[in-house]
């Protein structure tokens, strides 16, 4: 296909929106020091800036589009500053636009100060984390909320922990394979259209999409919702895409793997993911496969790949017996006749 | 209606919102985009028969899915 799919990411998010969200998913211990809540205030990236240089009175190149940290070093830094020349300092820093600032390690700031906070309507918040830690978790959100996004028409599914995005032509049958593997008591992450983030270089989490979540559309029967059908233990709400399923009907020109399964890759925004081509014919059983396919990719992540397995067999047996004819797999049957 | 009309076709069908893309072809896809009436739509048709099928999509779109007059 040489259709490009779309790739896009989040432009800015609120600070009202960040703040709930540290509170509440990331479990940042937070307290508001003024009544700014940020509602219309943006963060446009993912970085964050520690603006002791700025306080200093250097802003050439001072980032203050970015979220702001005051640790230990800028707080003392004021401190040590005279009455005057503190609040001058600090009044300066806050005649750019900052989105908001952040104390953390308990610091507190004067109530002047944070009032020239308020008067430019900056929301500032306290936290007890050290510098360092809350950087990392801030940071951390921040990357989720900015990184590159793209739907996909497919199918995901965490067989067996392993998980396995089916991808083929619409019609093909993504969606009844799904719902056999959630028949078999494997979890459904989303069908038909899943949001897939680049979380690392080669790391893609998937989940559904906040509207259709679970539902799923199967042909001749319409929509299923698979949750209330199956209960909590047949959904997912994210999981890794680890393994490419990529269902196609059966084409005599073209040649399937016969050995080492996994040989190809599928590339989605960049990452390489192991994929296998599946040939669609009649009385195939498609949903096992899947199960093999995931399975055999557990094997391999600890170290296993039966062709190489096979032909080190091979390959020993060639050297030692000099190439007899194959003999029984044992060597005397018993008398039980099993 | 688009997903019926669009099925008929060989030919790959896309539809973007607002930077976000599904396929044509699936009715979940389609329902995830929750188009209002007035939504701006890009429609891509890529295939043997692309022509075709935009052109019976576009019909759908010119008669209001024959609901609206």
């Amino acid at each position: 296909m040489s259709h490009k799919p779309k790739v896009f990411k989040k432009e800015s998010i609120t600070v009202d929106f960040l703040v709930e969200k540290l509170r509440n998913r990331v479990k940042i211990p937070l307290e508001s020091c003024n009544d700014q809540t940020g509602e219309d205030r943006k963060v446009t990236e993912s970085n964050l800036h520690r603006p002791g240089l700025a306080l200093a009175g250097y802003v050439d190149l001072f980032t203050f589009q970015r979220v702001q940290v005051l640790g230990n070093t800028e707080c003392q830094f004021l401190d040590h500053l005279e009455n005057g020349a503190r609040i001058d300092a600090f009044r300066k820093l806050c005649e750019y636009d900052m989105p908001v600032i952040f104390l953390t390690e308990g610091n507190r700031l004067e109530e002047e100060l944070i009032q020239i906070c308020t008067e430019k309507e900056i929301p500032i918040l306290v936290t007890p984390l050290p510098t360092t830690e809350f950087m990392t978790a801030i940071r951390e959100f921040l990357l989720d909320q900015f990184a590159t996004q793209m739907s996909i028409h497919a199918s995901l599914v965490d067989v067996y922990g392993v998980g396995l995005l089916l991808v083929g032509k619409a019609g093909i049958g993504k969606s009844e394979v799904a719902l056999d593997l959630v028949e078999r008591g494997h979890r459904l992450v989303a069908d038909d259209v899943v949001m897939v983030t680049k979380k690392d270089e080669q790391v893609l989490m998937g989940s559904g999409t906040d509207l259709v979540q679970h539902f799923m559309e199967v042909r001749g029967l319409g929509l299923i919702d698979v949750r209330s059908m199956f209960g909590i233990r047949a959904i997912r709400f994210q999981k890794r895409v680890e393994v490419v399923v990529n269902m196609e009907l059966w084409n005599p020109d073209e040649e399937y793997t016969r050995i080492g399964m996994v040989d190809d890759f599928y590339e989605i925004m960049g990452a390489q993911l192991p994929s296998v081509k599946l040939p669609i014919t009649p009385g195939k059983n498609v949903t096992v496969l899947c199960e093999v396919i995931a399975l055999n990719h557990l094997l391999s992540n600890y170290g296993y790949d039966p062709a190489e397995v096979f032909a080190k067999r091979l390959a020993d047996r060639i050297q030692s017996k000099g190439g007899n004819a194959p003999s029984r797999g044992i060597e005397y049957f018993e008398h039980d006749y099993e | 209606m688009i997903v019926r009309e669009a099925s008929r076709f060989a030919s790959d069908f896309f539809i973007e919102k607002d930077g976000y893309e599904i396929n044509g072809k699936s009715i979940i896809g389609v329902m995830t985009l929750a188009a209002e009436q007035g939504a701006e739509l890009v429609l891509l048709f890529e295939g043997d028969d692309e022509v075709a099928a935009a052109d019976a999509i576009a019909a759908l779109f010119e008669e209001g899915f024959g609901e609206v007059k």
